[in-house]
């Protein structure tokens, strides 16, 4: 194994833990959708569960919360901002769209 | 020492130089993967939302039976995966090669069932007159696009992972890849797994009936 290879981390049992959390979550995700919620709110609870299940998940399975804090910051404000960049960009084609000349 | 034998010594020296992140190369090289591959399913998302608010007669065809239900299952199925891997990497980490090739073997297994339960699913949605640019019910054609472009893509991420998995197995167990390996494809698998929790609410449970 390598030298810089590091071997802390979460015990099985936090794992587990963590597994257990995320199985929850999926089950209110479904909960929530047979609750008859406006589109935008419903639309609003998934992504934040999805959110809190990813940053789980990042953080424990894929130990970014054990690696140094200089790979969690060069990373992700990258991503964060490409995403919103797409989201600030998207609205953008839809315009486009109906400025598209009627065909003859 | 003569000038050119300290040349090679500091290039030597310039090339073993310890990561600024404490990682492995190979690692680094997956987070940076990852971090590119998320933009392209957070391109396919965004697209899927734009769409779908572009299209006041978009279809929601999925009932809790048997879509919704083959969704829970496929998110456990994907969910469980990704504690076997763990369990891979710290049996691989302590060394202890035959338990880790055991969870990496019900990995495999796992992501196999996850893949023949979406194929199932696309299957019956085919049988039912889905394409990718046809509506069976009516709506809009571009539901098709979006349902089997972005889980089309997730399939082949875990179908490409199964096939990695597999084989860093048998290099695993022959000595031939080492527990970082082993660490490094669990860092993809758990990605493909992150993935498909983004795409099981908005792609499945936004489109309940």
């Amino acid at each position: 194994m390598t030298a810089i290879a590091s071997h802390r981390g979460p015990t099985m049992k936090l794992y587990v833990v963590v597994w257990i959390g995320l199985i929850l979550i999926v089950g209110l995700e479904v909960f929530l959708t047979y609750e008859h919620l406006p589109a935008g709110t419903l639309l609003a609870c998934l992504l934040g569960l999805a959110l809190v299940e990813a940053g789980l998940g990042v953080m424990y399975f894929m130990h970014l919360k054990y690696e140094r804090p200089a790979l969690f910051w060069s990373l992700i404000p990258y991503l964060v901002f490409a995403l919103v960049m797409m989201d600030h960009f998207w609205p953008d084609a839809l315009r486009l769209m109906r400025q598209r000349m009627p065909g003859p | 020492m003569s000038q050119s034998a300290m040349g090679i010594g500091a290039a030597h020296a310039a090339g073993t130089e310890a990561s600024p992140y404490g990682i492995p190369s190979k690692k680094l090289a997956m987070w940076l993967f990852i971090t590119a591959d998320a933009a392209t399913f957070g391109a396919m998302l965004f697209a899927y939302g734009y769409l779908r608010i572009a299209n006041p007669d978009w279809t929601r065809p999925f009932g809790f039976w048997p879509t919704i239900v083959n969704g829970i299952v496929m998110t456990v199925v994907l969910l469980t995966s990704s504690l076997t891997m763990v369990a891979a990497v710290a049996a691989a980490q302590s060394g202890r090669v035959s338990a880790s090739v055991r969870w990496l073997g019900a990995t495999i297994l796992l992501g196999i069932a996850f893949a023949a339960l979406h194929l199932r699913e696309w299957l019956a949605m085919i049988g039912d007159g889905w394409r990718l640019f046809q509506n069976p019910m009516g709506g809009s054609p571009l539901f098709g696009a979006a349902f089997f472009g972005i889980t089309g893509l997730h399939l082949l991420h875990v179908i490409c992972g199964v096939v990695v998995i597999g084989a860093i197995t048998i290099g695993f167990r022959r000595g031939r890849f080492d527990a970082g390996h082993v660490e490094t494809t669990a860092l993809y698998w758990h990605f493909v797994d992150l993935v498909w929790m983004f795409v099981f609410p908005l792609v499945y449970l936004m489109n309940v009936r």
